[in-house]
């Protein structure tokens, strides 16, 4: 259990599996048409905006120096877990996210996430790559405010999704390689499931790169039965985090669990059953390490 | 003496040089010759995706709803791995990178 499991989940469960976190009364009160209406009208401006005097153009050279580059950490890090009153959309304070597995994902679509639930275009992989893919799912007070930006909205598809077919997109997603993700929007509101890829996603260049925590480790971490694995090597271009190695000596795989973040992507490859997602907790080398 | 002077330049040489990418904004940008929107090529060739494509800043033509002014930044400069593929891909030349 990370820590906003403990301040924004409720009995013993996960954060993202609070109802509570869904509701449009949360979003009312916290007044989020406004905040959301603003950062999204403005978000591929979010990386060379200057806050606080400071752009995060050249982020890398800027961390190194000596005492500015504490500094600008502190302070971005501070930005994006943000929970105070005054917090502006268009610095997309308090806006972070931890990876899901694909079952935890059809449960929020299916359950919790509050309609209208829509799909619409990336704007990670807009920005970086300029394709246009829609593979970004949003829900709650986000989609009335995404649905009047015409640059996100697909124009040879529904928008608007039922829960069913936001599922099916996400096991689509999945089924593809893309990691799922679940985002605070701001912190507690959760208002989307992304499906990302590295490095076109913001948020793990930010954290592979950088050692910016903005995105988090799953809740799981891969079990891989050695018995069952044959050494086909099927799974080990699906982890887009270079967490899966072929031995040949030993002809099967090994799992660098540094860098496994829990997606579960790679299970899809493996057809001897060798892959298994288990909750953090039962690894004992890596529990609590997000 | 002598010794102090000789680890300093040491240190100096041996201290990484920034890789300074620059675009030509008169070629791609806002109020460029291209939109670059229409091109993108420098985005998909880059493996580490040191390029950012985003709405100008500017104040002029503000439209929050549908921006229309677009620009290429070289975001992640201290990713680049200098290969080179992006100056030689555009079809404008409007890429240098000097180290």
């Amino acid at each position: 259990m990370c820590k906003w499991c403990f301040s924004h989940g409720t009995n013993g469960e996960k954060w993202y599996m609070n109802a509570k976190n869904y509701s449009n009364q949360l979003a009312d009160e916290m007044n989020l048409k406004d905040y959301l209406s603003e950062q999204w009208q403005h978000y591929e401006q979010i990386y060379i905006r200057k806050i606080m005097g400071v752009s995060s153009k050249d982020l890398g050279y800027k961390l190194k120096m000596p005492i500015i580059g504490r500094v600008v950490r502190n302070m971005a890090e501070n930005m994006i877990h943000s929970e105070k009153k005054n917090r502006k959309g268009v610095r997309a304070d308090g806006h972070f996210g931890q990876v899901i597995p694909l079952e935890d994902g059809k449960i929020i679509l299916s359950e919790l996430a509050a309609e209208p639930i829509i799909c619409n275009y990336c704007m990670c992989r807009w920005q970086r790559r300029g394709e246009k893919e829609a593979v970004c799912i949003n829900f709650g007070a986000l989609s009335e405010v995404i649905e009047k930006l015409p640059r996100f909205i697909p124009k040879d598809r529904a928008v608007r999704l039922d829960r069913e077919a936001a599922v099916k997109q996400l096991e689509e997603n999945n089924k593809k390689g893309y990691i799922a993700s679940v985002w605070f929007q701001p912190v507690p509101y959760i208002s989307a499931i992304c499906s990302c890829e590295n490095p076109e996603c913001g948020a793990f260049t930010l954290r592979n790169s950088f050692d910016i925590n903005i995105m988090y480790k799953a809740e799981y971490i891969i079990s891989l039965n050695q018995d069952n694995c044959q050494g086909c090597k099927s799974c080990v271009s699906w982890c887009q985090l270079g967490a899966l190695k072929y031995i040949p000596s030993m002809k099967r795989v090994i799992v660098d669990y540094d860098k496994c973040v829990g997606c579960g992507v790679c299970r899809h490859a493996c057809e001897n059953d060798a892959l298994k997602l288990i909750p953090r907790e039962e690894f004992p080398g890596y529990n609590g390490k997000y | 003496m002598g010794s102090k002077v000789k680890t300093k330049k040491l240190k100096k040489q041996l201290k990484e040089k920034r890789t300074k990418i620059r675009i030509d904004y008169s070629i791609c940008g806002e109020d460029g010759k291209i939109d670059p929107r229409d091109c993108c090529k420098c985005l998909k060739v880059c493996d580490p995706a040191v390029f950012t494509m985003h709405s100008a800043l500017d104040l002029k033509f503000k439209d929050p709803y549908d921006p229309q002014r677009w620009m290429i930044t070289p975001q992640w400069g201290s990713l680049c791995t200098r290969c080179l593929k992006c100056v030689e891909v555009c079809p404008e030349n409007a890429i240098s990178i000097k180290w």
